[in-house]
């Protein structure tokens, strides 16, 4: 419950300082806008390990749904509905695209109204219909709600502003990717680290990066790099819980680089700075790194994955696996059969709700893979 | 004096005929598909008289073949070669049954799979995941994937969604006729959709027969009518085939022929059909007097946004009231739409009690229906259980556990009915 209590800590902070703050799901919203509104956002993403059950969501959604959905309706409906200004969510999947009117039943049955956004983010192949105009008109929209939601405006030089503290959040979350692919810091406190910027604001969680960045560089955490074919990409919606993490540095492995939709996947790209919302979210979703999650992106992944291999010179891959998760399931045996033509090698890892607390299994299982990389 | 049938699904003569529609259009389908016609798989929502203004473009839908081949029994042997191609047990079984089916070349299908298509068109208002089934074959198969990009509806579609449906059709008929070098002609495809039109008005005669006392139809016959639906839109082979179906079903309610005669239950079902259990389920119900006379699952077709009706066609621009029809289905619209044609139902086919199938297999579909229970069951006064199933792998599905709790809902029942 301590990270619980913290990140309500976080969100309370913000809102003590007088701002408002904005729950967003999933991965990859509007952050530059809203924060130039003077709105805070937090993503409501990877809080999945840090709730002690999902009583008050298992009132609303079935024990097949993701974890990533459940913890995130157990947040709303328990503490995050109350602290939370607003709501905001973009279509996903087939289970996030209903929670909307879920969480509105949820926090209808406890009086509690918390003023909801979203938006439809084109989702198409590169080369149909030009979506331009709709996700411009969609961006303008959202801004139009905004302004008259919380009685904010737009202004092209806050935007601009904003969109430059995110590309430097982003390069140095890239900084401290490449500190944690080199094995300087460990990759399940490099995670901790990036989630923690979630609930954040950014300036804050700028000066954490840089403060980290620093105290990496100059502590190159006294451990032998390992030799090449102990290096792994970790893949998935998430990273893999922190007990987990351990295991795999522990059996030998460096997490050369990871393909996380909450991690590489959401810092990798940074569109060019404009003052027009609508252009840079274009730009944003068009040239987004690819994410099972970004149905248009799926095309550019593999090629995407293996370019990531090779840069980080790694020789393992490691799908964790989030059951249920559907959009990356569906990819995942084309890609280990890709990885494999490869001479990579591959191991599923899959991750329940209930899994956190049950990890001894894996650990057999990553071991094993260990002995299997050294040939 | 009314006439006793016997219970469960009916071999009636619309049986026999749509059984040879079917089988007709999936001999075709490979027919063509030989003499070299343009062929697509599809996605069901993705708007099929779109192909008929083409001379020589055929369609697929692979969704409905796996429906077929679940109610054919090959549905888990299918989808245990997708699983065993690394594809997860907690995959949409529809789609385990297609891959399984299309990378084991056809074989053990009752179609003998589907002819391999030149484009792949899905749509993710129904479902999403579509898109990433499709992608399957996209990349395996190196075969261009259209993805019709439909904006989910928590109200009624907007003017601008609207208008961006519509310039992708055009922009699908412009790719279509640089692919297959054959001309669109919209007059073509406005015969399709006037077809579409008459068959949907004579489903919704068909359908209207539940309000009888007993009711003339059970929600299993129109799981099993709506196939052709999905293979022959835009025919007249079509509409003339519901017609018929439609005046069938008549003339046996002014015989007096009911599909449960002694009915003392009336239900209504939420959910795809569980098609690996049509015989047995409507069997073992209609022994217990009860009826499924109602289903969202059918009666969404031809209907937009929480309405039962169906939507009327001006006559005027096709693509507009296909680009609206997008929204014809349950799953491309939230709880509160679908609330409302389900409230609609209920009151109009004056229903007890309402059993919502949590389907492992559609998240889309199942994945409100917690809330959706409680808000039916509460503002209209009638039980509802919530039973788990998949809608075709019967690995997943106890009959046991099913039928404890449409036990227990028809109990229900009967206590409020006691209790006045």
């Amino acid at each position: 419950m301590n990270h619980v209590n913290s990140i309500i800590n976080k969100i309370n902070r913000i809102k003590d300082s007088g701002e408002k703050v904005i729950g967003c799901f999933p991965l990859y919203p509007p952050l530059e806008l809203f924060h130039s509104m003077d709105i805070i956002p937090v993503v409501l993403w990877g809080i999945d390990d840090v709730l002690a059950g999902v009583s008050e969501s298992d009132k609303h959604l079935q024990n097949y749904v993701c974890s990533v959905a459940r913890y995130l309706t157990e947040f709303v409906l328990t503490d995050g509905g109350r602290l939370l200004d607003g709501l905001f969510m973009y279509n996903a999947c087939d289970t996030l695209r209903n929670l909307p009117e879920i969480l509105e039943c949820g926090l209808g049955e406890k009086d509690i109204n918390v003023p909801l956004f979203n938006i439809h983010i084109p989702a198409m192949y590169t080369g149909q219909t030009d979506s331009s105009k709709y996700l411009q008109d969609e961006i303008t929209g959202l801004v139009n709600k905004l302004e008259q939601e919380y009685g904010v405006s737009y202004s092209e030089k806050r935007f601009r502003e904003s969109a430059d503290l995110y590309r430097e959040m982003r390069r140095l979350s890239l900084e401290l990717d490449a500190l944690a692919s080199s094995g300087m810091i460990g990759f399940g406190d490099f995670s901790r680290i990036i989630h923690e910027g979630y609930v954040v604001p950014v300036d804050v969680q700028v000066e954490s990066l840089k403060s980290w960045i620093k105290n990496c560089g100059s502590s190159p955490a006294g451990k032998k790099i390992p030799e090449d074919e102990h290096r792994v990409v970790v893949s998935g919606i998430l990273p893999p819980p922190p007990s987990v993490c351990d295991i795999i540095e522990k059996s030998g492995f460096t997490v050369a680089g990871n393909d996380i939709a909450s991690l590489y996947r959401s810092y990798r790209n940074h569109p060019e700075i404009t003052g027009d919302a609508g252009k840079f979210y274009i730009d944003f979703y068009q040239n987004h790194f690819p994410c099972t999650t970004l149905l248009s992106t799926s095309d550019r992944r593999a090629k995407a994955i293996m370019n990531l291999i090779r840069e980080r010179n790694a020789r393992g891959f490691i799908f964790i696996g989030e059951k249920f998760c559907e959009y990356e399931y569906f990819e995942i045996p084309f890609i280990d059969k890709m990885l494999r033509n490869e001479g990579i090698n591959t191991l599923l890892l899959e991750f329940s709700i209930d899994d956190n607390e049950n990890i001894g299994g894996f650990g057999t299982r990553i071991e094993s893979f260990a002995e299997v990389m050294s040939g | 004096m009314q006439q006793q049938e016997n219970p469960g699904v009916r071999k009636s003569d619309s049986g026999k005929r749509m059984s040879r529609m079917l089988t007709s259009s999936y001999m075709n389908l490979h027919q063509k598909a030989k003499e070299d016609a343009f062929v697509v798989w599809i996605a069901i929502i993705v708007p099929a008289e779109i192909f008929l203004g083409f001379e020589n473009v055929i369609y697929a839908v692979p969704e409905s073949h796996a429906a077929l081949s679940a109610g054919k029994g090959v549905g888990s042997l299918q989808s245990a070669k997708a699983e065993g191609m690394g594809y997860s047990m907690d995959l949409c079984s529809y789609a385990r049954i297609d891959i399984g089916t299309a990378f084991d070349g056809g074989k053990d299908s009752p179609t003998f799979g589907l002819p391999r298509p030149h484009l792949l068109i899905s749509n993710n208002n129904n479902c999403s995941l579509l898109v990433k089934w499709f992608d399957v074959y996209h990349r395996e198969w190196e075969i261009p994937h259209f993805i019709m990009d439909v904006p989910f509806c928590y109200k009624p579609q907007k003017e601008k969604d609207l208008g961006y449906i519509m310039a992708q059709f055009r922009d699908l008929i412009k790719l279509i006729e640089k692919m297959s070098g054959q001309k669109f002609d919209i007059d073509r495809m406005r015969d399709g959709v006037a077809h579409t039109v008459e068959a949907v008005k004579q489903w919704k005669r068909f359908i209207g027969f539940a309000v009888h006392r007993p009711s003339g139809i059970t929600a299993f016959d129109t799981f099993v009518q709506m196939a052709p639906f999905l293979t022959s839109r835009g025919t007249p082979e079509l509409a003339e085939h519901y017609r018929l179906l439609a005046d069938e079903t008549a003339e046996k309610v002014t015989s007096g022929i009911f599909p449960v005669p002694n009915e003392k239950y009336r239900l209504i079902w939420d959910n795809i059909a569980p098609w690996h259990q049509l015989r047995k389920m409507s069997q073992r119900l209609a022994e217990l007097k009860a009826n499924i006379i109602s289903a969202s699952y059918t009666y969404c077709m031809g209907s937009l946004e929480g309405n039962f009706d169906p939507y009327e066609y001006d006559g005027a621009d096709p693509l507009r009231y296909l680009a609206r029809l997008q929204n014809f289905s349950v799953c491309p619209m939230g709880m509160e739409l679908r609330s409302r044609a389900m409230r609609e139902s209920i009151r109009r086919n004056a229903i007890d009690g309402a059993i919502f199938a949590s389907n492992r297999s559609c998240k889309v579909y199942s994945v409100l229906q917690m809330d959706q229970q409680k808000r039916i069951s509460e503002e209209l006064g009638i039980p509802a259980v919530m039973i788990d199933f998949d809608h075709a792998d019967d690995r997943k599905y106890s009959e046991a556990g099913t039928f404890l709790r449409i036990e227990a809902l028809l109990e229900n029942i009967e206590r409020r009915r006691m209790e006045g």
